[in-house]
């Protein structure tokens, strides 16, 4: 049970990570950002707790808000770029971030013990869960409950207004700018969320794994960042959970007795996907599918009731 | 026709007690084992399992583990990759520790997992308001400085360099008194490395009175960690993914030193290496980590680290580390200091399965893990490869026996035995 707990929080948590992407994704911007913001949430939440013996809750938010307050600065003049030369400013600045963190040292004496980021020795013992008893189940709990609700906000974002002008802007922003759309907003707004809900899985990742260092936040976690909804699918949230189930689920976890070649899998999987399903796992079409065959059930559900 | 019942009375008989006592004799102790066997640095791994198989293997033809009632038991292993890499790390110590068949765990492979992994742990045995994993972990690889004290679950078997770089300029000063000057860098961004360097190597040849080739370093008092962020800005430093040396050789270079300090896993050690052999730089003496001390070395560049000397725990130089040593090379890895400690930490294992009486009950799992650990927390002393291993138990270390190497003509040789 502790294991698939385990396996239960990581999912949680690349989910969120996969979720930030996807709500930039939605505006067509391709960001490796998202793991700088990952980044600043478990860097900041994990100070706040270790060295200021913040409650859990209050470093979570701050975290998270801090990660969206630097998503907003970059989002200025990153996405004045689009295409190849976003990926490279966005990778510009998750660079920057992973160094900052590289050469920070705080070292705080607290208790008798001193604690804090240790520039390359890395950030220890953030071991909020565990000291304060809790237990496996409401640690996965936590994720899952931050999960849902990331979900369920994306979900309602989808269903109004809002919603449709991300995807304006990322299917023509051409024909969105002609319709009075304010790119820039809407680019900055999208890049400021996803901050916010990498920030706050940041910080659920520091907190879960108990130790962060540079290596952590390399270029491998924000391919994975975007990878998840794109293999996913950008029709629905339910996309990027279920890549995020496969790919840590079962390609990492499951087939981790084939060592080197689960890699390999990951890329042959995305090659894949890119040319059988451009649109990803769960596109346009099989959401409409999945949404008749709900609607037939619920109509059949009401005639034999 | 009597006869004949008797005869399948008998023989029912004798196979069912030879079904029982199979069974007795199939009793299994499991120990689990993971680290790094996928990305770069999977011959850790690999290595260490090749080692973890021929330890278990010589344990089973001396009969086994002996349990609490006198019995004999078969001793078993898995080995999970874990990359090098923290969740993963986490996700395999989970998993033995739910799963209830190992006894004990060995690994993981690199410090950065190992200090996530160890964090997840009970951080003192018997907190009831501590929920971390209980499970005991004796590690074999991961060296960095201080991680075993992070749980009192988590026990090393891993070498002390403090001591061992300590006595290493101790005899370079004696031995070599035309010797004066150092220079040196390490890969940053390697806690292991970068650590060691700027916070025991340098402060070790300043105790010895080796002073800095280009001027004296800020706080450098010979103490340990004394002035180690001005040690790393006066060095020519490089990361542990760089493949180009020459700017870092050059400074080396010039430095005109007489002893040249390169403290970097083999990979990079192997790149600066070349790099100063292509510059013709060629030092009076040249220091290494002693994680380069390894196979990596000689097969990357052999005759660029010619003359390269590091302090190692393990050196086939006793009968027993030459067979592991040959062992660990016909189960295709090689046995060096990371490796060949899990030889010992199986044989520790052996040794505190006996000491405590485990019975082997599958039931039982979860108090005799807890036995294990209380039975490696009371170990002072146990054999190494070597020779005589040193518990310093309230930190779950080691201090373990050392020998001096020297690359030479391609393969590491013994040039002082201080023990």
């Amino acid at each position: 049970m502790t294991y698939l707990l385990g396996i239960l929080q990581t999912i949680g948590v690349h989910t969120l990570l996969g979720l930030s992407a996807y709500l930039l994704l939605l505006t067509g911007q391709l960001s490796l950002a998202q793991v700088g913001f990952f980044a600043i949430g478990a860097y900041v939440s994990g100070i706040l707790t270790v060295i200021f013996s913040w409650n859990i809750f209050a470093a979570l938010a701050l975290g998270s808000l801090m990660a969206g307050f630097f998503a907003f600065l970059v989002g200025f003049p990153a996405l004045r770029v689009k295409g190849l030369m976003l990926v490279v400013a966005t990778i510009s600045f998750s660079e920057i971030v992973r160094l900052f963190f590289f050469n920070l040292s705080w070292r705080v004496n607290v208790n008798g013990v001193e604690v804090g980021p240790d520039s390359t020795q890395g950030f220890r013992e953030i071991r909020y869960f565990a000291a304060n008893g809790w237990e496996q189940i409401h640690i996965v709990g936590l994720i899952w409950f931050v999960v849902m609700v990331v979900m369920l906000a994306l979900w309602w974002l989808d269903q109004v207004r809002a919603g449709a002008v991300l995807r304006a802007v990322g299917t023509d922003e051409l024909a969105a700018q002609s319709s009075g759309i304010n790119l820039t907003m809407v680019k900055v707004a999208a890049m400021t969320g996803g901050g916010v809900i990498a920030g706050i899985g940041g910080g659920l990742f520091a907190h879960s794994t108990t130790y962060v260092d540079h290596h952590t936040f390399v270029i491998l976690l924000a391919t994975f960042a975007v990878s998840y909804p794109i293999i996913g699918g950008l029709r629905s949230v339910i996309g990027t959970l279920l890549a995020v189930i496969f790919i840590q689920g079962f390609i990492i976890e499951g087939l981790r007795f084939m060592g080197d070649y689960r890699n390999l899998i990951f890329g042959l999987l995305i090659i894949l996907v890119m040319n059988m399903r451009p649109q990803g796992l769960l596109d346009g079409h099989l959401v409409a599918d999945i949404r008749k065959l709900l609607s037939k059930l619920t109509k059949g559900g009401k005639a034999d009731a | 026709m009597k006869k004949f019942t008797k005869k399948i009375i008998v023989s029912a008989v004798s196979a069912l007690l030879l079904t029982s006592g199979a069974a007795v004799a199939e009793t299994e102790i499991n120990i689990a084992g993971w680290g790094a066997k996928s990305g770069p640095l999977r011959s850790f791994g690999i290595n260490s399992e090749a080692v973890m198989s021929a330890a278990v293997a010589r344990v089973n033809e001396m009969g086994g583990v002996k349990l609490a009632d006198g019995s004999m038991a078969k001793l078993t292993y898995n080995y999970s990759d874990s990359a090098c890499n923290a969740e993963q790390a986490i996700a395999v110590a989970r998993k033995e520790a739910a799963e209830g068949k190992s006894l004990i765990g060995i690994g993981p492979t690199c410090s950065g997992a190992a200090a996530a992994m160890f964090g997840v742990f009970q951080k003192q045995v018997d907190d009831t308001g501590d929920t971390g994993l209980q499970y005991p972990i004796l590690t074999d690889t991961a060296v960095r400085n201080g991680l075993a004290k992070i749980s009192q679950w988590t026990f090393r078997n891993t070498p002390n360099e403090p001591e061992m770089y300590d006595r290493l300029w101790a005899w370079i000063a004696e031995n070599n008194p035309d010797l004066k000057t150092i220079y040196g860098g390490t890969e940053t961004d390697q806690g292991h490395s970068n650590g060691t360097y700027s916070k025991v190597i340098v402060q070790a040849a300043t105790r010895h009175g080796f002073t800095w080739a280009t001027g004296d370093i800020e706080g450098l008092t010979g103490d340990i960690a004394s002035g180690y962020k001005e040690v790393l800005n006066s060095s020519s430093n490089w990361l542990q993914a760089d493949a180009s040396f020459s700017v870092q050789a050059r400074a080396f270079r010039r430095s005109n030193a007489d002893v040249l300090i390169i403290s970097s896993h083999p990979f990079t050690t192997c790149g600066m290496l070349k790099e100063l052999s292509r510059q013709k730089v060629k030092p009076k003496m040249i220091v290494g980590l002693t994680s380069s001390s390894s196979a990596e070395v000689m097969k990357g560049c052999a005759a660029e680290a010619e003359g390269m000397i590091i302090p190692t725990s393990f050196a086939p130089i006793t009968e027993a580390a030459a067979e592991v040593a040959a062992l660990a090379t016909a189960n295709g890895g090689d046995a060096d200091l990371h490796s060949a400690a899990v030889w010992e930490n199986v044989m520790i294992i052996k040794q505190v399965i006996e000491n405590v009486g485990i019975t082997g009950d599958p039931d039982m799992i979860e108090q005799e893990r807890r036995m294990i650990r209380d039975g490696l927390a009371a170990l002072t002393e146990t054999d190494g490869l070597l020779g005589k291993i040193t518990r310093v138990q309230d930190e779950g270390e080691a201090l373990k026996p050392y020998v001096f190497v020297q690359a030479q003509s391609g393969s590491w040789n013994v040039i002082h035995d201080p023990r």
